[in-house]
């Protein structure tokens, strides 16, 4: 049975819903092929197994419904008085028992069309006899479908009641509508209920939990009751009423002592006084609400004969209890949940009633023996008649009187921001308790950044010390600078000078040059020999004028330069020139004149496009048709910087700038 | 609020600006600007990109090691405020401020103009050692000094005569 919480009964599916899930259920898993051909034991064992498994399914579904929906009169009184008022307990059972007939007619009706379908001779009358049964059974489902709507609802709107657990410590709380009774459970809890201004704003029953002495309380709102009588009485008064009878509870009376709920207090004691009897044997406290609008003390006489009348009721259960006659604290209590003044005495005074009264009921009960003979509480002998009582200091005492004194007297941050404007006005100084060498600093805003540096990092004590010494330092370098400056003009080239150093690193790149071409040039080709002198490089002008740039005279040179090219004049000069003329008469004399003559003519006469002939041809214009087409043959050789005719020498054979790239569009198949 | 210095170009990142990348070893990477972050992620070293504040110092374009910079250190411990200390700190930090910038300014200035002196004795040694590309060695034993030789043009009679009657 389920204890009180009604979340998990299934869904109970509408009429029409039922009938489809379990009808296309029996098609899916039940085999669907069948022909006339098939033996007629098979014909029948094919739809009586159709019909028996929707009959299964059928009772399965309507057994859990019935399970599953409580009892009222298995459960918790206070639960099936609660259901009853909700949702009227003949009704309720008239529904249940209307599946339950349901059920058991779909039973009947397949045992009765199994049984037919034992004598079907063909194929078609099984099939018809199928058929009616599935229709006879969904007929009654269709006309249990109003029932099934209803549980539907009610399995809703149980699922949403709050879970009450009618054994644990609960305190209800009760009075008319308006009074305060949901303010005060959502000051103490955590629950949110509405509150408005109008009456009935609360509807039903609604739970929070809170905590005294480490234990945990149900306190459970309830909806406003009117004094009415008892037959009058709508749904949402007797659910409080229920609550209230079947609980076993502290009550809290509200009575709203200002009149502002729209009932004055005679109709709040007229009430009072007509449900007091279901206050039997409960811890009842009146708890007069709303005293920032209306002290107690401010009553009228006869009100405050009325409240001392409840008082006194109250007291009744007090005494009933076994409990302390004379003990008044907790009975007639004041409070405001606006101000939040009392709010937390009556709920202590509530919760302490309550433990009492349970503790004391447990003490009278049987079970309790068994928890007393397990413990034991050891006092130790007294030794002898000495009194020794518990030794405390003077001083100690002292200072405790005193830190209590100053407890009182010291006002608090929260005292001072309350004062100056609440939270969003006043901001604490946070700077009020720095302790600095002069007080005067406190306020003191120090700025954090400063022309890009991080001021934090230059605080130093001995900051002033260490800055007079770089500025020491600074002055230092300065005088230094100066004496630097002046060293720093020395020797000059004089314009002279700088004019030679000029032509001498012109003449050296000039020579850095040639030589690089000639080095490039001498490995790779073939070097033009001096005498055909093609630049007129080595002529005597030019040698006159190199070696008079050096200073030299250069007559002399020329002239012996000039004597020597010319063909030789036998010169008797009397130095060294003699000497070498000798030598080189005595060694060769005619072969040198002939050959000189000889060059010279050859190298003179001819103008260079001159073509002679010979060599076989006819004459000069076929040597020169010859000669082109020899070039012609070997202009496309040369271009392809081929060697010769047999130069075949593929030097790279995928070169990769040929080989790659992807074209934008088209396809790649040539390149 | 503290100005951090960026991990790349050791720029200032002020509050609100750049962003910070902590890496898995609880490194954090500050940078001034995007330029700086993207350079990061592309793994390249600060040491070797030529406008950042770690190139110039490693190779000496700016000055690296003063007594202005013992200034300026991250204190850990703070110190208890006392406004006079703080007055003459606030004054302090701008002259260190200014004697520092003056001592980088010189420290570049010396850099650019340096090679004087030397590039003087080059060229006296080169002109002493390759004059004897330009000049005659027996001319310069007449004539001592480095200068170019003076290229002698003979001047025809005819010619001296008639200068008295052009003038």
């Amino acid at each position: 049975m389920v204890q009180y919480n009604f979340k998990n009964i299934t869904v109970v599916p509408n009429g029409k819903d039922f009938i489809d899930i379990i009808l296309s259920r029996t098609q899916r898993q039940t085999p669907t092929v069948v022909h006339k051909g098939y033996a007629i034991s098979r014909l029948r064992q094919f739809y009586m197994r159709k019909v028996k498994y929707t009959q299964t399914n059928y009772y399965d579904k309507l057994s859990t419904i019935i399970d599953e929906f409580p009892r009222l009169d298995d459960i918790h009184p206070f639960y099936g008085d609660l259901l009853h008022v909700l949702y009227n307990k003949d009704h309720y059972k008239l529904a249940l028992g209307q599946i339950n007939t349901a059920r058991n007619l779909i039973s009947k009706i397949a045992k009765d069309y199994v049984r037919l379908l034992k004598y079907g001779d063909s194929l078609y009358r099984c099939k018809c006899l199928k058929v009616a049964a599935l229709g006879r059974m969904c007929t009654v489902i269709k006309r249990v479908a109003p029932s099934l709507a209803y549980l539907e609802q009610i399995r809703q709107h149980m699922a949403r009641l709050p879970s009450i657990d009618p054994n644990t410590r609960t305190i209800l709380i009760c009075g008319y509508p308006n009074v305060g009774k949901s303010s005060f459970i959502n000051k103490i809890t955590r629950a949110d209920v509405d509150v408005q201004p109008y009456a009935f704003t609360t509807k039903s029953l609604f739970v929070g939990h809170t905590d005294y002495k480490y234990l945990r309380y149900q306190v459970i709102d309830t909806p406003g009751i009117l004094d009415r009588p008892f037959e009058d009485r709508n749904i949402i008064e007797m659910c409080s009423i229920t609550a209230l009878a079947h609980l076993r509870a502290a009550v809290l009376f509200f009575l709203d002592i200002s009149g502002s709920c729209g009932y004055t207090i005679a109709q709040q004691a007229a009430l009072f006084h007509s449900i007091k009897s279901l206050f039997m044997n409960k811890p009842l406290t009146i708890v007069c609400n709303k005293t920032d609008l209306q002290p107690l003390e401010g009553l009228s006489e006869e009100d405050m004969k009325l409240v001392m009348e409840m008082k006194a009721e109250a007291m009744k259960t007090v005494i009933g209890q076994g409990g302390e006659p004379t003990d008044d604290q907790g009975v007639l209590l004041t409070m405001s949940t606006l101000t939040e003044d009392g709010v937390i005495a009556v709920k202590n005074a509530a919760c302490e009633r309550l433990l009492d009264q349970r503790v004391e009921i447990k003490m009278k009960s049987k079970k309790i023996n068994d928890c007393l003979n397990r413990f034991h509480v050891a006092i130790p002998k007294p030794r002898d008649q000495k009194e020794r009582p518990p030794c405390i200091p003077q001083a100690v005492l002292e200072a405790k009187a005193k830190q209590a004194a100053e407890k009182e007297k010291r006002k608090t941050e929260k005292d001072l921001e309350n004062e100056n404007g609440g939270a969003g006005v006043y901001s604490a100084s946070l700077k009020k308790n720095y302790i600095l060498a002069n007080d005067e600093w406190k306020e003191d805003v120090l700025p954090e950044i400063l022309d890009g540096h991080n001021v934090y990092d230059f605080i130093d004590p001995d900051i002033l010390q260490r800055l007079e010494e770089l500025e020491q330092e600074e002055g230092l370098r300065q005088a230094e600078e100066v004496d630097d400056d002046f060293e720093m003009d020395g020797k000059e080239l004089t314009p002279e000078e700088q004019q030679a150093l000029a032509e001498i690193r012109k003449k050296k790149s000039l020579l850095i040059q040639q030589h690089r071409i000639k080095k490039s040039t001498a490995e790779s080709r073939p070097i033009v020999p001096r005498k055909f002198d093609k630049d007129k490089q080595f002529t005597t002008r030019r040698m006159g004028r190199q070696l008079s740039a050096l200073g030299l005279d250069p007559s002399k040179a020329i002239d012996r330069a000039r004597s020597r090219s010319r063909g030789r004049k036998r010169e008797r000069s009397p130095d060294n020139d003699g000497g070498d003329a000798m030598d080189m008469d005595v060694d060769t004399p005619n072969k040198r004149l002939r050959m000189r003559s000889r060059s010279r003519s050859r190298s003179v006469s001819r103008p260079p496009g001159e073509v002679v002939p010979g060599e076989g041809f006819r004459d000069s214009a076929q040597k020169v048709k010859a000669q082109k087409l020899a070039k012609k043959s070997s202009k496309k050789r040369n271009k392809d910087a081929r060697r010769g005719e047999a130069d075949r020498v593929i030097p790279t054979l995928k070169p990769k700038h040929l080989f790659s790239g992807k074209r934008s569009s088209g396809k790649t198949d040539r390149r | 609020m503290r100005i951090e210095k960026c991990w790349f170009c050791s720029s200032a990142v002020y509050p609100g600006h750049g962003i910070q990348f902590v890496r898995n070893d609880a490194k954090i990477f500050r940078f001034c600007r995007s330029k700086c972050h993207k350079n990061f992620k592309m793994k390249r070293n600060p040491r070797k990109v030529k406008w950042t504040k770690a190139y110039r110092r490693l190779h000496g374009k700016d000055m690296t090691q003063d007594s202005t910079f013992e200034f300026e250190r991250k204190r850990n411990r703070p110190e208890r405020y006392d406004r006079n200390l703080t007055e003459n700190t606030l004054k302090a930090i701008k002259t260190i401020d200014k004697v520092r910038s003056r001592r980088e300014a010189k420290h570049i200035e010396t850099r650019k103009k340096g090679k004087k002196a030397q590039l003087m004795r080059e060229a006296v040694k080169e002109l002493e050692q390759s004059i004897s590309l330009v000049k005659a060695p027996s001319v310069l034993e007449e004539d001592k000094s480095y200068t170019l030789p003076k290229i002698k043009v003979k001047v025809s009679q005819a010619e001296a005569k008639n200068q008295p009657m052009e003038e």
